[in-house]
């Protein structure tokens, strides 16, 4: 029998919305290109910013389409395709398809495949509605704080003009407010909190007893520590020996080596320590 | 005239933004229904709520944050095409900062919109095209990969694959404000060992912002700023 999570029509639907996120892209690329014509931009500057943006892409690109992959086997391709195309998020899909599960009461999280239709179509109500919000506010913030940030460059270019024409020793002392606080850090805790969940987890959560893979074990230990070490090593690598190019490529190596390693050690170790899961 | 010109392609980009991520956010909630209708089902709304009950304290937050945080580092163009295509914190922003570092320009600049916008644009269609070739050439395998024996294992620690390559990037450059949440979220899970991630990840959020606050506060964080 054919999978319901693969039915042509469902590809179809999310075909079209992709549809809509190219033909906005292109829109404002073919507008950007020629304003900048307007402005005399040279046009190696503009043709090279295409290129070095395509090739920075092309690795993230392929992490994404890593977590799609991943999210497959319990959701089929369609909802992570949409989900990771529009507004998408490698951290956010990955949680909401859990928090989704979870309230539907599927057992196992994104380890089991999901079989009800009701189910699938609520996973898909869920994750829609939880990452949607930044798109009701954009439209009211996005103005008011362009203009704010323009006007701040305006006002920075003429402070450093007078700087440079002023000798007098800078003001050295740190300035430590919310907004700063904010602006440095606010992004980076948000997201440690968010991966933290998952690597909690992975070190201590319990799944359901009669379920292998949802809970804390030898295997997710393992993977654990080998996706971290490998991604460490791999960015001090490529840091001390300048291959910028390797950077992008850290996370998704790191990832496939750590699915790999638990792959060896699921068949290498004696069974009842591979499958062994502390916690249930 | 110059400054005439700047504010009528700021204000144009504004209004096509607008209207964009409005017809967006249409589009998008069109997906649900469309999926709704064709399978002819009627999800529990009581389920759909105690799922986005989860998700809405931390990720409508985290949406109006993002919002504050990115604009201004982004540009017009670029804000309003990061939003609807997403991945801006690991894709679009680092990729619209090396194209104005490539072109030498300033990112609160004209030139430096434009470049941004071409770069953001760019990567969004980068990544569309990349997802849905990578699609089309594995839809047909996906059952073999799914039922595979060999690859249960690997697909069974997905999770544990993806954060710990994911967070080994922010670990190294933030380790300070790492370890005080993960610390967290162990204890709570020794008492609670079935919470789900969704929820302990509020739990992780707060204890993470909280503890950055408490060392930003005390200045222990400022060799990193």
């Amino acid at each position: 029998m054919v999978d319901f999570k693969e039915s042509p029509a469902l590809y179809l639907i999310a075909g079209a919305v992709i549809l809509f996120v190219l033909a906005q892209s292109l829109f404002f690329l073919v507008k950007a290109w020629q304003h900048g014509k307007e402005l005399g931009i040279d046009k190696k500057k503009l043709k090279n910013a295409v290129t070095s943006s395509a090739l920075f892409t092309v690795p993230s690109a392929l992490s994404v389409l890593a977590t799609v992959i991943a999210l497959a086997p319990a959701l089929g391709l369609v909802i992570p395709w949409v989900r990771l195309s529009v507004i998408g998020n490698l951290m956010y899909e990955t949680t909401a398809a859990e928090a989704a599960m979870e309230a539907f009461g599927h057992q196992g999280g994104i380890a089991v495949p999901v079989t009800d239709p009701e189910v699938y179509a609520g996973v898909a109500w869920v994750m829609t509605l939880g990452i949607c919000f930044s798109l009701v506010v954009l439209p009211f913030l996005a103005k008011p704080l362009n203009k704010k940030f323009l006007s701040a460059g305006k006002k920075e270019a003429e402070e450093a003009k007078a700087d440079a024409e002023n000798t007098a020793p800078a003001d050295t002392k740190k300035k430590r407010n919310l907004g700063d606080f904010i602006n440095k850090f606010a992004t980076p805790a948000i997201f440690i909190g968010l991966i933290g969940a998952f690597i909690a987890r992975a070190i201590i959560g319990a799944g359901k007893p009669e379920t292998f893979g949802d809970g804390a074990g030898v295997l997710s230990i393992i993977t654990l520590v080998v996706a971290v070490a490998v991604s460490i090593l791999l960015e001090i690598f490529a840091k001390k020996l300048k291959l910028t190019w390797l950077e992008p490529f850290v996370m998704p190596i790191g990832m496939i080596i750590a699915m790999i390693a638990a792959i060896i050690f699921f068949n290498i170790l004696p069974e009842d320590i591979a499958m062994l899961e502390w916690r249930g | 005239m110059k400054k005439n010109a700047n504010k009528t392609y700021f204000d144009r980009v504004h209004s096509w933004g607008r209207i964009s991520t409005i017809s967006a956010l249409c589009v998008l909630l069109m997906f649900p229904i469309a999926v709704t209708l064709y399978l002819d089902v009627s999800p529990s709304v009581t389920a759909i709520l105690q799922g986005l009950l989860k998700l809405i304290p931390t990720y409508w937050t985290v949406a109006v944050v993002e919002v504050i945080v990115y604009t201004p580092m982004l540009g017009a163009g670029g804000t309003y095409l990061s939003f609807v295509t997403g991945n801006i914190a690991n894709l679009k922003l680092p990729c619209a900062i090396n194209a104005m570092e490539g072109a030498k320009v300033k990112a609160n600049s004209e030139e430096g919109e434009v470049i941004s916008t071409i770069s953001i644009a760019t990567s969004a269609i980068v990544t569309t095209i990349v997802l849905a070739i990578g699609i089309i050439a594995f839809a047909p395998f996906l059952t073999t990969f799914t039922n595979s024996a060999l690859l249960k294992p690997a697909f069974a620690q997905v999770l544990p694959a993806l954060f710990g390559a994911l967070g080994a990037g922010y670990f190294i450059k933030h380790w300070r404000i790492s370890f005080f949440p993960i610390i967290i979220m162990i204890i709570v899970l020794i008492f609670a060992p079935t919470m789900g991630a969704s929820t302990l990840l509020f739990v992780g959020i707060v204890a993470s912002v909280g503890g950055a606050l408490f060392m930003y506060k005390k200045g222990l964080l400022d060799k990193v700023a």
